[in-house]
């Protein structure tokens, strides 16, 4: 079983990797949005905050879009039903799968963010602390889409508008997020401490409900 | 044994089929038969319990079907293909064998890939596969997944008509085994002593 597991997320680190085009072309468009904001404003001195807040807003776009994508192809009706008929959990796979996409997003906003904070006129002092707070925000993120996607791709279109009722979960990672844009210092360590909080609290009951959902509306 | 008593099924307001009973026991293949949406898609989906009946029960010796009963004991190939089309075939079978932990030596999954696939270059992405050889990628786990119940819908739909020799070949050998099956299909199929039930 454990070798068999292994051998799956190995292969999940294989579809992860053939999914990545999809993410250069979801942070080449994060490109070219910056460069229309910075052009846009060229004639306005606008304070950093301005800018990490513009920046925070298109990555919380990008990582819904990954994360419905993803769920749409990966958990379409046949694929489903073999995961639901698997020896393993199906919250085991949704857990991989949202793993997955968390490194997948990381990693290539860790590559691409210095060319967008240039082009947001962001000092590069600010790279690590910006990079460090995505990678703790992203993982809350993505394991709410998840519940998000898990209802949105469901048979029943009538029933996908109640996805709406997990945005509110995101509010707490949005309020603590614009607030760290009001602190341009980053002395961040409680701040620090309530993303990786949350994420436990996210993990305990997301891929349980993200599984629910997939479970009941999608096969 | 899996015997089906009373079933019925509705979507909404639309009620797909109603009292639908029968038994069927290991060493027996049964064969659904139908005209389109008279509903034994949806039929297969309930014993797979992937879908709760109207009303009526789907018992497995003797005990209602749950989702552990269903994942550890029911083998379901579906109609549609479940394969990741970015990846080559021999990704897919390695992924698919390890989502269904099947531990089997490289040889003998090399020789039961080779009864299906034949010379096909293991590499080709799943997308350039033609819609019998994806079919086929399906019909390997039959081979190698060892489940006691065979729950499959249409499974000769788009095969040649070799293929169809195999997998009917795949068919008896499992019922010789002390195997309980149930298939969709259009197509009359040429197993000795399989029973055939009619929905209207």
């Amino acid at each position: 079983m454990i070798n068999n597991f292994l051998k799956l997320v190995k292969n999940e680190f294989t579809l992860m990797l053939r999914g990545s085009v999809f993410t250069i072309v979801l942070y080449s468009l994060l490109l070219i949005a910056a460069s229309i904001f910075s052009l846009a404003l060229r004639h306005v001195s606008f304070d950093i905050e301005i800018a990490i807040a513009f920046l925070w807003v298109i990555i919380f776009f990008i990582s819904l879009i990954k994360v419905e994508k993803v769920y749409a192809t990966d958990f379409s009706e046949p694929k489903l039903q073999q995961y639901i008929l698997s020896p393993f959990a199906l919250e085991i796979v949704v857990f991989l799968k949202n793993i997955m996409i968390y490194f997948n997003l990381l990693f290539l906003f860790i590559i691409f963010s210095p060319i967008i904070l240039i082009i947001l006129g962001i000092q590069l002092s600010y790279l690590l602390p910006i990079n460090i707070l995505l990678a703790l925000s992203l993982l809350s993120i993505i394991f709410i889409s998840s519940m998000t996607a898990s209802i949105t791709i469901s048979k029943n279109n009538k029933l996908s508008i109640t996805s709406v009722l997990t945005l509110p979960l995101f509010i707490p990672i949005l309020i603590f997020s614009m607030a760290l844009t009001d602190v341009v210092d980053f002395q961040l360590n409680k701040m620090y401490l309530f993303f990786v909080a949350y994420f436990l609290l996210n993990l305990a009951f997301s891929p349980l409900l993200t599984s629910f959902a997939l479970k009941k509306l999608s096969v | 044994m899996i015997e089906i008593k009373n079933l019925s099924f509705a979507r909404g307001n639309n009620l797909i089929f109603q009292n639908v009973s029968f038994r069927v026991k290991p060493n027996e293949l049964m064969v659904l038969k139908g005209a389109n949406g008279q509903g034994k898609t949806t039929l297969l989906s309930n014993i797979v319990n992937f879908l709760e009946p109207l009303e009526g029960d789907i018992l497995y010796h003797g005990k209602s079907i749950d989702s552990h009963t269903a994942s550890h004991c029911f083998l379901y190939i579906g109609e549609n293909n479940f394969a990741y089309d970015n990846l080559s075939l021999n990704e897919n079978i390695k992924y698919w064998l390890a989502v269904h932990n099947v531990n089997f030596s490289q040889e003998i999954r090399d020789k039961s890939i080779k009864f299906l696939f034949n010379e096909l270059n293991l590499n080709l992405k799943f997308y350039q596969l033609s819609y019998g050889q994806k079919k086929k990628l399906q019909l390997l786990l039959l081979m190698l997944v060892n489940k006691p119940v065979w729950i499959l819908d249409d499974p000769f739909n788009g095969l040649d008509k070799n293929t169809v020799k195999k997998i009917t070949t795949l068919l008896s050998k499992k019922v010789e085994n002390n195997g309980l099956i149930i298939i969709s299909s259009h197509q009359d199929v040429s197993i000795p002593n399989h029973k055939i039930f009619q929905l209207k």
